[in-house]
């Protein structure tokens, strides 16, 4: 518990969480708007006020899952990039620890990015989309697919914790991971005899958890999505901690 | 207070180790090889309370693997080191035992204060003792600073609070005079040999320079090439450093039959003049006295500590530079 307290005190006493804060707010809050504007216009977007509207507006939260997945790589590979591993290690030479308590805390820290951003959602599609001529119209269904969505942001952020103990580089971890999921992913989608493949993968995964994308291609079940989006996040984050207990902090 | 504070914060911890060696550091057969390189080879020493010791040798001989090793962060091919007898890792809260600074470590864009927040939580003491260890290291007026922002020296400062957090028996510290001015540097070596000699401390302090350490260290421990090549007090190597005697004389064959009865090693070095190694000048002038020879100078010529640190050490320079007379191009 120590340790996870000193993880919070280390990302609030520097400015890159609240950056990363801001920019998944405002992310958030522009797709929203965007797509609020759109709403019943001839490409293809439902009117406001009807429950097809609340169900793109419960999927955009997972849209800005690249902010708490890069905010969870760079809590991990800061210790690398600053050389403070080393005194964090040696104030807690049972390391496995302190990647323990890095994913528990990085997991609340997506809990606040998550709330926070459907939140934002919530908010510009009611008084928008009021503005406009209707609130969207929230179902069960589409309160689950918000919820989800939201839940696919706290996955990401320990996602990222655990990419960052495997990888270390900072940079290479946050750009291969983007490059990962916006290129390689894309591509494997759209290959036809990869495609099959692409469920399977974090990005089809997050596709499916939220009912959102896809492009044509068959997802697993929503709740399939996103046990196996959670069960990346566990195996980044067990592979981490065992390589970052076994190899040498020089 | 000093007394008061370390009271406030071991009270209990350690109940089981008696005082004395609570503070030893016992380095057993260290090994490490990186690739074909062997950084540290079957290297056994002991460090004791109450003395600040230096840890020398050459740039590459292995210092900061050794330390590294003794504290955890490198996993040792072969041997172990312990601190008051638990090896580092083992060590509850090893912030209550051991500071330690093996480089000046921080987040560029975290305040001083903060940095020092974030290890009092996770060494889970009060994040009052960041103001107090700030306090100690004359850093208190930078403590709201951005530590990127930091003067080499004030790093130094700030990663010696560090080590200082959990008001530990035992300090290492790698290079602490790097970076220093020489201001710094009086002020270092006055706090680490009260930390030492005053509070009963264990310091450990490495460096390349003998110089640098000479007037704080009261042991040295000496590696090269990954081994250990010497360890011992300082006033040790002073007397081995001690050279020979120059001996000038009317008389210098009477002389020099006297001395070489002595088992004294005589050279002459120029007419009436010798050189004596193996006798203090205390002993050759007492021998000229009962033969009756007639001096004319008698005068020691110590080598120096610096000159004994660079015979112990020669060669074991990982990448020396070739000094092969027509060599150069």
């Amino acid at each position: 518990m120590n340790l996870v307290r000193a993880e919070w005190t280390k990302l609030l006493s520097t400015k890159v969480g609240y950056w990363m804060l801001l920019v998944a707010a405002l992310m958030a809050g522009g797709f929203t708007a965007l797509f609020t504007a759109l709403a019943g216009s001839e490409n293809g977007l439902p009117p406001v006020g009807s429950t097809a509207f609340a169900e793109v507006v419960a999927g955009i939260p997972a849209q800005v899952a690249v902010i708490p997945l890069v905010l969870g790589i760079i809590g991990m590979t800061q210790e690398y990039r600053h050389r403070t591993a080393t005194p964090t290690f040696l104030v807690s030479p049972r390391r496995g620890r302190v990647v323990v308590a890095k994913l528990l805390a990085y997991a609340v820290v997506g809990v606040v990015v998550a709330v926070v951003v459907v939140a934002v959602v919530v908010a510009v599609a009611t008084v928008y989309g009021s503005a406009r001529g209707g609130a969207p119209d929230w179902t069960s269904d589409t309160l689950g697919v918000l919820a989800r969505s939201g839940l696919a942001l706290v996955v990401f952020a320990v996602i990222g914790v655990g990419v960052g103990a495997l990888v270390r580089n900072q940079v290479g971890a946050v750009v291969g991971s983007l490059v990962y999921l916006f290129v390689i992913e894309s591509i494997i989608a759209s290959i036809p005899a990869t495609a099959d493949a692409y469920r399977f993968l974090p990005g089809g995964a997050l596709a499916a958890m939220t009912g959102s994308g896809g492009g044509g291609v068959d997802l697993l079940t929503e709740w399939q999505g996103g046990l196996l989006l959670l069960g990346y996040g566990l195996v980044a984050a067990v592979l981490g901690s065992v390589l970052a207990v076994r190899r040498d902090v020089v | 207070m000093v007394g008061a504070e370390r009271g406030h914060h071991r009270g209990g911890v350690i109940s089981t180790q008696t005082a004395p060696d609570e503070g030893r550091v016992e380095v057993h057969d260290l090994t490490k090889t990186f690739g074909s390189v062997t950084a540290v080879d079957s290297l056994s020493f002991t460090v004791e309370p109450g003395q600040v010791t230096g840890f020398l040798g050459p740039n590459g001989a292995g210092k900061t693997t050794t330390l590294r090793m003794a504290l955890g962060l490198i996993t040792p091919d072969r041997g172990s080191t312990t601190i008051g007898g638990t090896p580092y890792a083992a060590l509850r809260q090893p912030a209550r035992h051991v500071g330690a600074v093996l480089e000046t470590a921080f987040h560029p864009g975290r305040s001083g204060r903060d940095h020092l927040r974030v290890y009092c939580r996770a060494a889970g003491l009060p994040v009052e003792r960041a103001d107090e260890v700030l306090a100690r290291v004359g850093l208190t007026p930078a403590a709201r600073r951005k530590a990127g922002n930091y003067s080499l020296g004030m790093r130094q400062r700030l990663g010696l609070a560090t080590a200082l957090l959990g008001d530990p028996r035992v300090l290492v510290l790698d290079e602490p005079a790097n970076g220093l001015d020489p201001e710094g540097i009086q002020w270092l070596r006055g706090f680490l040999r009260h930390l030492a000699h005053d509070e009963g401390r264990t310091v450990l302090i490495s460096s390349h320079l003998l110089s640098e350490v000479e007037q704080t260290a009261d042991r040295v421990v000496i590696v090269g090439a990954g081994k250990l090549v010497r360890q011992g007090s300082l006033d040790e190597l002073r007397r081995e450093s001690a050279g020979t005697v120059t001996v000038r004389s009317p008389q210098v064959d009477a002389l020099a039959a006297a001395l070489a009865g002595a088992g004294a090693a005589v050279t002459t070095t120029a007419p009436g003049a010798l050189q004596v190694s193996g006798l203090t000048t205390d002993e050759i002038g007492h021998r000229a006295f009962a033969a009756g020879v007639e001096l004319h100078e008698l005068s020691a010529r110590t080598s120096g500590l610096e000159e004994v640190y660079f015979r112990l050490t020669a060669g074991a320079e990982q990448y020396a530079a070739t000094t092969t007379p027509g060599s150069v191009a």
